[in-house]
């Protein structure tokens, strides 16, 4: 089991996805969203990002997905939404489920998988060697990289989360 | 608006195409993108009425899922090449989808159905920077992967959009609805010599920005928003009839006006390319667009309908400042004598 991890992860990556998808009620969203972030930091970390994989979980999991849930209970409705209670919604996750299921089921039977590009069944998930440096981690020189030659993206991303709170507040602000 | 935070997010909206415009590495392109995108949408609801908040909830959505494929048609392309240099895309079905996302972004058929929706749901001068800047961004892209792009997409799609545009253009009195069909059937246009010549899509898509710019700013002057209102132009400032008649037609495109230069140019590199009944169907379906323009001057400037005598006497008069629009009209009619300039060009 420990070769076709990553595949296992990111089945249940798209599991998660497709419980959000079908729109329940944010906070059931966020919940889904928490078992995703879990499941991405473990593939993360399968190839060797383990810096990244923590990351994950305190900045996204630990502070963005904690003021989302405060917000969205402080914002919610006396009946929410769940998957069970809305036909609709159970359609879509079912329907969502379904075709994940096919999926795995081609990939593992079938020596070469053609959707959009070509891959060759489970093989391109099992993680043989990560890389090619075995004297440092790649991982960390990147984000060491983008501190230093990434200056640009890092004022990039920067201001465009500045801007992101102001049009925020500009559209909720109303007249 | 908070006239700071206005300027902060109207500049924001200037450097995320600019960074598209700029960069050579694909994320810094989406990341623009996604900037531009989240920069206007409080520019399209300017005013806090429902319309204008369905009609940026629709261009949000369409725009987000253009984005989704160009970064899903950007992963392909980094598989398949192992790189992130922007050059010409290495993958056939990575080529194919984000041609379709950059079609999505500029409103081309079969992707056009959201642009009347949200010009129309906005105001004048919001639908003036969604219709002229908004398009800077996607067409540069599509400039620089213009050798990789598949000719039976882009041609297919660039012939509906003209035939749409001037179709769909027909049956309208609201005034940014026409321009939203005018802006459709330009882009069909641009696209459909964008294999062929790259530089003619980048003159076409400079004409056209004069054009809708002074056409946007005629409107504003005269704050009108039907067709209706425009006839009423010879009461408030009977010269803008005039105006508004040579701009109109040329967006239509004809001689001796600059908006048939690009016409021109893109019918003769057609036909050096050896494609005969492409041209000849788009000039033939350009003449659906310049049928509802000249409806719009008959109304306008050619005919006065009946009224009362006192309507003809008006003394309040409000009076509108707009900076650029002497020298844009100008510029938008009286260039085509410069074509032997475009030699430079090369």
């Amino acid at each position: 089991m420990m070769t076709y991890i990553v595949f296992i992860l990111s089945v249940i990556f798209v599991i998660s996805f497709v419980g959000f998808s079908s729109k329940p009620s944010p906070i059931y969203g966020g919940l889904v969203l928490i078992v995703s972030g879990g499941v991405g930091c473990g593939i993360i970390m399968n190839f060797g990002g383990s810096f990244l994989g923590l990351m994950v979980f305190l900045i996204y999991l630990g502070g963005m997905l904690v003021v989302f849930g405060y917000t969205t209970a402080m914002a919610t409705e006396q009946y929410p939404e769940v998957w069970v209670s809305n036909t609709t919604v159970m359609g879509v996750f079912l329907l969502g489920l379904l075709m994940e299921v096919m999926l795995v089921l081609y990939v593992l039977k079938s020596e070469e998988v053609g959707v959009v590009f070509k891959f060759s069944g489970v093989g391109d998930w099992a993680i043989y060697d990560t890389g090619d440096s075995e004297v440092f981690s790649e991982e960390i020189m990147g984000v060491a990289a983008l501190y230093s030659y990434g200056a640009w993206v890092v004022i990039v991303t920067g201001w465009s989360l500045l801007v992101g709170v102001l049009v925020i507040l500009e559209v909720t602000r109303g007249d | 608006m908070n006239p700071l935070i206005f300027t902060t997010i109207l500049m924001t909206v200037l450097l995320g195409t600019m960074i598209v415009m700029m960069s050579s590495h694909w994320l810094m392109i989406w990341i623009g993108f996604e900037m531009n995108l989240l920069a206007i949408i409080p520019i399209l609801m300017k005013k806090y009425n429902p319309r204008t908040m369905e009609a940026s909830t629709k261009y949000f959505l369409t725009q987000a899922t253009a984005s989704m494929l160009l970064m899903m048609a950007i992963i392909i392309n980094l598989m398949h090449s192992g790189q992130w240099t922007i050059t010409k895309v290495f993958n056939p079905t990575a080529s194919i989808i984000m041609t379709s996302a950059l079609a999505m972004k500029l409103g081309l058929t079969p992707f056009h159905f959201w642009v009347p929706e949200v010009t129309q749901g906005i105001s004048l001068t919001s639908g003036l920077i969604l219709l002229t800047w908004q398009k800077l961004a996607p067409m540069s892209i599509l400039y620089q992967i213009s050798p990789s792009i598949n000719l039976n997409i882009l041609l297919t799609m660039a012939v509906l959009s003209i035939l749409v545009g001037g179709w769909g253009g027909l049956n309208q009195t609201q005034l940014r609805k026409i321009m939203a069909y005018s802006s459709i059937a330009h882009m069909g246009w641009m696209t459909a010599v964008l294999v062929y010549s790259p530089t003619l899509t980048m003159l076409n898509m400079l004409i056209y920005i004069m054009m809708t710019l002074t056409m946007f700013m005629l409107f504003i002057h005269s704050s009108s928003t039907t067709t209706l209102s425009l006839s009423h132009t010879w009461n408030k400032t009977p010269l803008t009839t005039t105006l508004i008649l040579i701009t109109l037609l040329s967006m239509g495109g004809l001689p001796p006006l600059s908006g048939f230069m690009p016409k021109w140019m893109i019918i003769q590199e057609l036909t050096k390319n050896s494609s005969i009944i492409l041209p000849t169907l788009m000039a033939i379906m350009a003449l659906l667009n310049l049928y509802f323009y000249m409806r719009l001057t008959y109304s306008t400037s050619l005919t006065m309908f009946p009224s009362t005598n006192n309507m003809k006497m008006k003394w309040q008069f409000e009076t509108k400042r707009i900076t650029l629009l002497p020298p844009l009209i100008v510029m938008s009619s009286l260039l085509l004598p410069l074509t032997p300039m475009l030699s430079i060009l090369d």
